[in-house]
């Protein structure tokens, strides 16, 4: 019973995306967005927003369900994760044998430039490993199996972020240990004790500016849109839902978090399209959209697949070779 | 309206009264005399001048060490460190610490103090691994003076040595340290061995026990009321910058017996001075010294019970513990300024100094690993590890350090270590002392900026996925 608390602590930490003064930023941004852009009146943007086809969808139900298992997971399961700090050390200690760098090489500079460096390289870093990450969970079959379970959501609303099957919150942890670890590592023996973060409400603010600007509407039916241009900088909640969509021609595209760089820059790219009517979730042979021991479970049965086909290829290779 | 003054004054005078044996509760004695064959008026059986002695004769050791002139005035000055060393017929001056403007000392020669005594009576003979030559600790020490008599001011640029600084640290550990902790805190807590129903030697005006405890907390070489200051108040004491501090009787001059603090007790202070500001060091070590020396003076004159003794053991384990901590804490420290020294080496500006300030440090970084091994317990593979990984010598700019010293004082620099790798070295000091010693305080520590930042990070933000 004392850990219940524990379960819906995100929603009142600012750096979890569903801090609840987020919520309440991204309903504005909805309302204003659909006022002011989509012509409806007041009344139909509150209708729209909180639309309970969308948020008592049977996905969305499993959604909530898969949120606070995955937060009794997460409770288990952190502890024993790799920490930032052990790769960080590692890497400092190693940087040592770099010759054309030496420890404090650029401590000199003024702190506020040392801290704008280190917070802009850090956000950047990390949002890539995002994009990396999620790109190969796309494209490798052994983790397509895992994140799935993402993409079978139906209905999408912001506790869909946390509709991930616990081993990708595994790897998505080690990725942001790995991303974080080697930031500071790097930065530390470059520029010494003066690095630092430049926050808002702890959080750093680059990651703020995201969460404050609607991240949260990423999932959800709100698609709002940017400028072309800008959808070549930053990823519009209207992008990411393009990423989920059923489409053909929108499979593996819009890969990135916040920026659409990653995306541009590696031909994954995909502008959002007005008044395109979106599908989202996978066909049933793939996922279930509701059934949540399924959801849980299947992931494994299809990785096992995926290794069983992949060693019989090995084993016809090899007596191939043999011949 | 006269007896209400009255009232008032006797108050007050209550107070003061209550307020003064409170305090008084808290230094290093008085306490009473209980040895009952003593029939002097005496009224104090506290006693450690020979201890203090024998600090004096060490701080002016070290400052000898730097007398040098390049290898002219070589002979006569070892012949000088030599009878600070081994002890003199003469009444040797004492050479520091000395009186300054503002900071008088009460004594001018070491007999002033105590006669007849030596430091090498009392230094480590064990084994000492941490210098080339399979050494004793005394061989040791013994070839540091003839080398630093050799020298120049104490400075040889070619190996890294900074002679004061290794014979004046590793001495903190073969004196003091070892006595402390290895003879009068541990064999001679024995209930056969310096019995407390028996003067310590015929005549004394002192039991066995107290004697015995006193000489340990004379080595500490904490003041008798350094318990009262804080470790700032110490550490300006031990630096002859703070008469107020070190005047506990108020008679304007410092008296080196009581009101001086010496090398141990200044390295306690240092540490909670220093680093994290979250030890206590000095009021750890010298509170078990008081409550221990109060737990003899309670037995008062009778043989301590096995119960008594016990806790005296137990007391005797803060200390031993504590002080060895302290040891490392220093270690710990001078690793950071090593790492820290390479870094300014490596940046190219005013390189003979930055190169004095590394040799200097990594003085006090051997000088304290050596001290560390003539402890009571044997370090085993932490020495082991230490020694390797600090090496005979520091790593110097052509990429050498050095290897071994043949049987004719020749240094010779076979080993190879790139200021880079020796780096790496000194974080791996830092982690090995911190993990077996349990440190706290840690100052200058070279990935402290690393554990802050990942703290301020923390995990929840990297966690969110798409």
């Amino acid at each position: 019973m004392q850990q219940i608390p524990a379960l819906f602590a995100d929603f009142s930490n600012p750096k979890k995306r569903v801090f609840f003064g987020y919520l309440l930023l991204a309903v504005a941004l909805a309302l204003v967005w659909l006022v002011a852009a989509r012509g409806r009146s007041w009344r139909a943007a509150f209708v729209e927003v909180f639309d309970k086809r969308v948020f008592f969808s049977r996905s969305a139900l499993a959604d909530y369900q898969i949120f606070l298992l995955n937060r009794v997971f997460t409770l288990f399961i952190s502890p024993v994760l790799v920490s930032q700090l052990a790769i960080a050390t590692a890497l400092f200690y190693a940087l040592h044998d770099v010759p054309w760098v030496r420890q404090g090489q650029f401590s000199h500079l003024p702190t506020g430039w040392v801290v704008a460096i280190f917070t802009t390289v850090l956000f950047f870093v990390d949002d890539l490993s995002k994009y990396l990450l999620h790109r190969w969970m796309h494209r490798w079959p052994l983790l397509w199996a895992i994140h799935k379970v993402h993409h079978s959501a139906e209905t999408m609303t912001p506790i869909t972020v946390y509709r991930v099957h616990p081993l990708e919150g595994v790897l998505y942890a080690m990725r942001g240990a790995l991303a974080q670890g080697t930031t500071m590592a790097i930065c530390l023996y470059l520029f010494g004790s003066k690095v630092d973060l430049y926050t808002v409400v702890g959080v750093n603010v680059l990651s703020f500016a995201f969460h404050v600007t609607g991240s949260n509407l990423r999932h959800s039916h709100v698609a709002i849109r940017y400028w072309a241009w800008l959808e070549h900088l930053l990823i519009s909640p209207a992008q990411h839902q393009v990423h989920h969509s059923t489409a053909r021609e929108h499979h593996d595209k819009n890969f990135g978090a916040a920026f659409a760089v990653w995306d541009w820059a590696f031909g994954s790219l995909h502008l959002s399209e007005r008044d395109r009517k979106l599908t989202f979730g996978l066909p049933a042979k793939e996922a279930s959209a509701t059934n949540v021991l399924d959801i849980y479970l299947r992931p494994f049965a299809d990785m096992a697949r995926v290794v069983h086909r992949r060693m019989k290829r090995l084993a016809s290779r090899w007596r191939g070779s043999q011949t | 309206m006269l007896k209400s003054k009255l009232k008032f004054t006797t108050a007050l005078a209550v107070l003061a009264v209550a307020g003064s044996a409170a305090l008084a509760g808290e230094v290093y004695g008085p306490f009473p005399i209980t040895e009952k064959s003593y029939s002097g008026d005496k009224t104090n059986s506290v006693s450690y001048s020979g201890q203090v002695a024998r600090h004096v004769l060490h701080d002016s050791l070290k400052a000898l060490a730097y007398k040098g002139d390049g290898g002219h005035n070589a002979a006569a000055l070892e012949a000088q460190m030599l009878a600070y060393f081994n002890g003199s017929d003469e009444d040797l001056p004492i050479i520091a610490p000395t009186s300054k403007d503002g900071f008088p000392i009460k004594q001018t020669t070491v007999n002033e103090i105590s006669k007849g005594k030596n430091i090498s009576g009392k230094f480590y003979k064990g084994a000492m691994p941490a210098w080339p030559g399979n050494k004793s600790g005394l061989d040791v020490m013994l070839q540091m003076i003839s080398m630093a008599a050799a020298s120049e001011q104490g400075y040889d640029a070619v190996n890294g040595f900074d002679y004061g600084q290794l014979i004046s640290k590793f001495t903190l550990g073969a004196m003091p340290y070892s006595q402390a902790v290895d003879n009068y805190l541990d064999e001679k807590l024995a209930a056969d061995n310096k019995p407390n129903d028996k003067p310590y030697k015929d005549g004394a005006y002192y039991t066995g026990k107290e004697h015995v405890w006193d000489e340990a907390f004379g080595y500490f070489g904490a003041a008798a009321h350094s318990v009262n200051l804080d470790p700032n108040q110490n550490y300006g004491v031990a630096k002859r910058k703070d008469l107020a501090a070190a005047d506990a009787n108020g008679d304007g001059v410092v008296d080196l017996k009581t009101e001086y603090v010496f090398g141990p007790a200044y390295y306690a202070a240092g540490a909670d001075k220093g680093g994290t500001k979250s030890t206590d060091y000095m009021g750890t070590i010298f509170g078990a010294f008081r409550d221990g020396r109060a737990l003899i003076a309670s037995a008062d004159g009778a043989a301590l019970t096995s119960e008594q003794r016990a806790q005296l053991v137990g007391y005797a384990a803060t200390i031993e513990s504590a002080w060895e901590q302290v040891l490392a804490e220093a270690a710990f420290k001078y690793a950071g300024s090593v790492y820290k020294d390479i870094n300014t080496l490596k940046s190219g500006e005013d390189q003979d100094k930055a190169l004095r300030a590394y040799v200097k440090h990594w003085g006090e970084l051997k000088g304290f690993t050596m001290a560390l091994q003539t402890g009571k317990s044997n370090l085993g593979a932490t020495a082991f590890d230490l020694n390797w990984l600090v090496g005979f010598g520091p790593a110097m700019l052509d990429g050498k350090m050095v290897s071994d010293i043949d049987a004719d004082g020749n240094v010779i620099r076979g080993r190879e270590m790139s200021l880079e790798d020796y780096q790496v070295n000194m974080l791996k000091v830092q982690k090995l002392l911190k993990d077996t010693f349990g440190l706290k305080s840690l100052a200058n520590d070279a990935t402290a900026d690393l554990a802050a930042l990942a703290d301020k990070l923390g995990a929840t933000e990297a966690a969110e996925t798409d």
